[in-house]
């Protein structure tokens, strides 16, 4: 369960430890140096006027890994709990959220993102995370839901209810526990989703505005695939690792919910 | 009384259909709201965001009046539900000869082409990968495919499709690139087979799991003891009774489909919505940029539709 999180770990290593021995910041303009090949200044290279490719890689690299593992939090600790309310209310209100879900899931989150983010003048990766928040929590909460409609008919409910409890405490204190195995299964890809969702929209020029992400790298390596095919690879190297290690890293909680099915109740 | 039970079925169907379409229409009104308000509502002036920081109080007042953003609020919605209906969003901000619609739908053709060619791609592909991972023609080989799909699987098409690029239109020059307008059917070819490569791997998974589930059902033993041959076995047997939950990933990968479509355009320049979304976006084209965004959602809706259609007629069991 461990060794799921190990290519996580070593991916965010590397990239700190690019970073640190980086002779420039992400941002810094060294126009001479523009394309240029790997050389004791710039161990990668350098890309577009002259940025440090090593710096950027690591910079953009763990600013996605930031963002995914937050966004994909943020959508199981949202989506979690409103599943299972939906779930115990039923009636109208499961409908309702269930409906959300699928709408939510089948939608084109890339083009409900760049409908919003067209309205904004300076996109940030804050506002980013917030428009990859506001459907990341649809998921989770379908997990929740599903798994909800199977346990509340379960003895322990009915005995929570019996003994007075109200229905937010039967939510927080004895649902959402038994819960967290499935509905976390879904962390590694959300992570891993929201990763290649922020690459892909500053590939094609709606991502953050200080310029630092996987996507702008691409593109870079894109503008430069005939001079220089090595940024191109190095692009696409780091967002296949970035996007593999959060799955892999997702398959943890799929392996301890196993666990806690093999153990004798 | 058979007719009956016939006039029933018609009108249920009808039904059906008209809450479907219903549905559909509610979903692009949805959008169109979320695209109206969102750049109406959020904060900044919609004349600056065209103009720049910098224009003249007197320019500003000028675009304001051509949007139509002097009047109120609920009469401007009101004006834009209007001009959807009507098919007509008044001219583009950055050429004022051309309608804005008129642009969309012009961008509209290129991308439907690309990802309804994908379609098919990749359901050719990944049926033929499942058939193959689950019948006897490949011998024990057949556990290869299955390994290579789920690699195929976690390679995103986002780096992979730069590369491929790079290696087998910029290197070799096998094909040509897709954004040249010369390249005909072999750009369009080209560029959709990158579009299917995750798909075709999500349903040979899918497939895969499809078919080996049917395989344990005893209509299948039968057919086999009747003397038929694997491939009338597999092929006319066992594949039909799958292909629900085939046509099911289908309409729920269609929203990443046109996400990648969108980043496909922008690595090929090649004409299509995506493009005319990035370029409206880039001028601040109001108009084409309203316009393609509720298109593209129109187009993904319908599809969806599509794909329930198709549903319901290769699994008689949905159908309610």
């Amino acid at each position: 369960m461990v060794l799921c999180l190990l290519p996580l770990v070593v991916l965010a290593t590397l990239a700190v430890l690019l970073g640190l021995g980086a002779s420039a910041p992400p941002g810094r303009l060294d126009p001479a140096a523009a394309f240029g090949g790997p050389s004791a200044l710039h161990p990668l290279g350098a890309g577009e006027a002259g940025i440090d490719l090593a710096a950027m890689v690591s910079a953009a690299t763990l600013r996605g890994l930031a963002l995914a593992i937050s966004v994909a939090l943020v959508g199981f600790v949202v989506g979690t709990p409103l599943g299972a309310a939906a779930a115990l209310a039923r009636g109208s209100f499961e409908r309702f959220v269930a409906r959300a879900c699928d709408l939510l899931q089948a939608f084109p989150t890339f083009l409900f993102a760049m409908a919003v983010l067209s309205a904004v003048r300076h996109p940030t990766r804050l506002s980013l995370g917030v428009v990859f928040a506001s459907t990341a929590w649809a998921p989770f909460a379908r997990l929740a839901l599903q798994q909800t409609a199977v346990l509340r008919g379960s003895a322990f409910v009915e005995a929570a209810f019996a003994l007075g409890a109200g229905r937010a405490r039967v939510v927080f204190l004895h649902l959402v526990p038994n819960l967290l195995g499935v509905v976390a299964v879904q962390l590694g890809s959300s992570a891993a989703a929201v990763l290649l969702g922020e690459a892909a929209l500053s590939f094609v020029g709606f991502g953050p505005e200080d310029g630092v992400s996987l996507g702008q790298l691409l593109d870079q390596g894109v503008v430069a695939m005939l001079r220089d095919p090595s940024i191109l690879v190095l692009g696409a190297v780091a967002i296949t690792a970035a996007s593999a290690s959060l799955l892999v890293a997702g398959r943890a909680f799929a392996a301890g919910q196993a666990a806690s099915r093999a153990r004798p109740t | 009384m058979p007719g009956t039970t016939e006039i029933g079925g018609l009108l249920g169907a009808l039904r059906a259909i008209v809450a479907r379409a219903l549905e559909a229409s509610l979903v692009v009104l949805a959008v169109a709201t979320a695209v109206f308000f969102a750049l109406r509502l959020l904060p900044g002036d919609p004349a600056a965001l065209v103009l720049g920081d910098h224009a003249s109080e007197a320019d500003r007042a000028r675009v304001r009046a051509s949007l139509g953003l002097d009047a109120p609020l609920g009469l401007q919605y009101l004006r834009f539900l209007g001009g959807l209906a009507s098919l007509d969003l008044g001219p583009s901000l950055r050429r004022p000869a051309l309608s804005a619609l008129g642009m969309v739908g012009r961008a509209l053709g290129p991308t439907s082409a690309l990802a309804g060619l994908a379609v098919l791609l990749a359901a050719g592909i990944g049926i033929g990968a499942a058939l193959q991972s689950v019948g006897p023609w490949l011998g024990a080989r057949r556990v290869w495919v299955s390994r290579a799909t789920e690699l195929v699987a976690a390679v995103p098409l986002l780096a992979v499709a730069p590369v491929l690029t790079y290696l087998l239109a910029a290197r070799a020059r096998l094909v040509p690139l897709p954004g040249d307008p010369d390249s005909g059917v072999a750009g369009l070819a080209f560029a959709s087979a990158l579009l299917a490569v995750p798909l075709a791997a999500q349903l040979a998974r899918v497939g895969r799991a499809a078919l080996e589930d049917t395989a344990r059902l005893p209509f299948l033993t039968v057919a086999a003891a009747k003397g038929g041959t694997p491939a009338r076995v597999w092929l006319l047997h066992a594949l039909p009774v799958s292909l629900g939950p085939l046509v099911v990933v289908i309409a729920t990968q269609l929203g990443a489909l046109l996400g990648g479509a969108v980043v496909l355009e922008r690595l090929f320049e090649r004409a299509g919505l995506g493009t005319l979304i990035l370029e409206a976006y880039a001028s601040r084209d109001l108009p084409v940029l309203e316009g393609a965004i509720v298109a593209s959602g129109a187009l993904f809706v319908a599809s969806q539709m599509l794909a329930a259609a198709a549903h319901a007629a290769v699994d008689p069991r949905v159908r309610s």
